[in-house]
């Protein structure tokens, strides 16, 4: 695994070094786009529609469109002006309960694992935290943005939350649709939880697969088997290329002589 | 000896001359400063007008240390910089700020390909990182490299790392971008790898490269860098990032005798083989490469 951060845990006067890894990954199928007549990758141009002319990452900035057509510019060094904490520490500031956060906070889960010389000091916060079944509210600077994050203990592992701050949660208020008070009988409420009853089982997440992903696969695996493949035009053989540049090079400092030579100039 | 106006500077100051800074070596923070007297002209030639980004090891090679990008706010009000960055970055022009700096212990000085005002890059350089021990692949590949060059009109010169590799630079016309000159050289390092697929790799994942060397031509970007030529490097022996001749790589080169306490005397009977990079004289246009390419090879 690749550590996506590196610092310390900091709470009290301890400070615990930590590398941070990804607990969970995409396994999305991932699509190229081609197009359809030649089977070449397509590929996207950044283009000035004002100009007429396509455009180098250089030549690109960031604009906040605070109304429509009016852009105020964000250059690098703007941002990087704002105090970011550039600390290399996620602060415990609270323990709670984990049932207190609701699964509508968390965004990404990371794994812990001790820096140098922080086995001990990770061991005992751990222990302490499974001892207490509390979790930690914390603040991180995570890729240059301070984050607020849950740092839980997971299995042999303290894992880290990252949370949404609770202007980026939705109200349920504003679903539209939602009953306000029916009238239900009682008999229909004890049926419905003694259907959920029957269906109660513990969690096993590897009950669940991706079926659309399986299928997926499945279905590119067969049009393999049965040849049905694209190659893409052979991109071109860069020896060959080389090549056929020496060869325009040199047809160019050619020209080049010839159209010098009647006026008797001399270059070198 | 300094040419060009020189800051008014009112005091620079050497503080713990006896620190050692590559401990195994002896070499303190006095003599490193020499050092960094001795090769100053042909060093500031190269990064003048060049944001610098260093490295500095405030306690010797075995101690922290830390990449400094910033001038700091306690740099003296003479030394140069340059408002890219939130607090500026500084500009490696003078001599009186390359010594301020090495008594701040910034053992290496990595910049641009391009001076701060217009980022056009000077230089299309490739970076050949050996994947096995030794140094007769990477020279191998650096010669090869030159010869393809050469095929297609373009100077290069050669400087070791400092490290285990060798560093290729093709001095420009500075009015192309930094697409273009990667554009050139993908192709340059592209063709490396498939005509000696067994000498050459592009592959990024180290796990792919097997022992070959690998001719990084990523590193050359906007916002990249590489070791200025002269720049020491913070590693046991005090290596020097040593520009060569093709001649004596040819005959064989051993980088770890290109150190600090070697580089200044081979400075003084050799001359600098990195001038012509520097002169202005002699810079590649890559105009018809370019035209070429944008018919023949378009971008994926």
């Amino acid at each position: 695994m690749h550590t996506v951060w590196k610092g310390y845990i900091s709470f009290g006067l301890v400070n615990i070094p930590v590398k941070m890894f990804a607990a969970t990954e995409e396994k999305d199928v991932r699509f190229r786009y081609l197009h359809s007549t030649c089977k070449t990758p397509i590929e996207y141009v950044r283009r000035c529609p004002h100009c007429r002319r396509d455009v180098g990452r250089e030549e690109i900035v960031r604009g906040y469109e605070y109304e429509p057509g009016q852009f105020v510019i964000l250059k690098e060094e703007d941002l990087e002006a704002i105090p970011a904490d550039g600390r290399r520490s996620i602060d415990i500031m609270d323990f709670v309960e984990l049932q207190e956060i609701d699964p509508v906070y968390y965004d990404k889960s990371y794994y812990l694992s001790p820096g140098e010389n922080g086995e001990k000091a990770y061991a005992l916060l751990k222990k302490a935290m499974e001892a207490t079944g509390k979790i930690a509210i914390a603040r991180l600077t995570f890729r240059k943005k301070p984050a607020l994050a849950a740092v839980r203990v997971y299995r042999d592992a303290l894992m880290l939350e990252t949370l949404f701050y609770p202007d980026e949660v939705r109200s349920a208020s504003m679903v539209p649709g939602l009953p306000a008070a029916a009238e239900l009988h009682d008999k229909e409420v004890r049926m419905a939880v003694q259907l959920i009853e029957n269906l109660a089982a513990p969690f096993e997440p590897q009950k669940y697969t991706d079926a659309y992903r399986h299928a997926l696969h499945e279905l590119i695996a067969r049009k393999i088997e049965d040849q049905e493949v694209t190659p893409a035009p052979r991109p071109a053989n860069v020896v060959d290329l080389m090549e056929a540049l020496q060869e325009s090079l040199k047809a160019v400092s050619g020209e080049k002589k010839r159209a010098a030579r009647p006026r008797k100039k001399v270059t070198g | 000896m300094v040419k060009g106006n020189l800051p008014f500077v009112r005091s620079l100051r050497l503080t713990h001359p006896d620190k050692l800074l590559w401990p195994e070596s002896g070499i303190t923070k006095l003599e490193y400063v020499k050092y960094l007297y001795a090769v100053h002209e042909p060093l500031l030639r190269y990064t003048r007008g060049r944001t610098v980004t260093l490295i500095r090891y405030p306690n010797g090679i075995y101690g922290h240390s830390f990449y400094q990008k910033n001038c700091p706010r306690y740099a003296p009000a003479w030394v140069p910089r340059h408002p890219s960055n939130g607090a500026g970055a500084i500009l490696l022009n003078d001599l009186p700020t390359l010594l301020w700096l090495g008594n701040q212990a910034a053992l290496e000085f990595h910049v641009p390909f391009h001076e701060a005002k217009d980022h056009r890059p000077r230089e299309l350089a490739l970076d050949l990182d050996p994947s096995a021990p030794g140094f007769a692949q990477v020279t191998e590949v650096a010669l090869l490299l030159r010869d393809t060059a050469c095929r297609l009109g373009l100077p290069a010169y050669v400087k070791t790392s400092g490290a285990t590799g060798l560093q290729v630079y093709i001095p420009l016309q500075p009015r192309y971008t930094y697409g273009d000159t990667r554009r050139v050289g993908a192709f340059l390092a592209r063709y490396l790898a498939e005509r000696y697929p067994r000498l050459v790799t592009v592959a990024r994942r180290v796990g792919e490269r097997g022992t070959r060397v690998y001719v990084d031509y990523l590193q050359h970007g906007p916002g990249r860098t590489l070791p200025a030529p002269y720049s020491p490097r913070g590693r046991p022996g005090a290596p020097v990032s040593t520009p060569l001749s093709w001649e004596e790589l040819e005959r064989g080169v051993d980088p770890a005798e290109l150190n600090i306490r070697t580089v200044p005397e081979r400075l003084r009977s050799l001359g600098d083989p990195f001038a012509p990079v520097t002169s202005g004289q002699g810079r590649a246009s890559l105009d018809e490469i370019l035209a070429f390419l944008a018919k023949r090879l378009p971008e994926r």
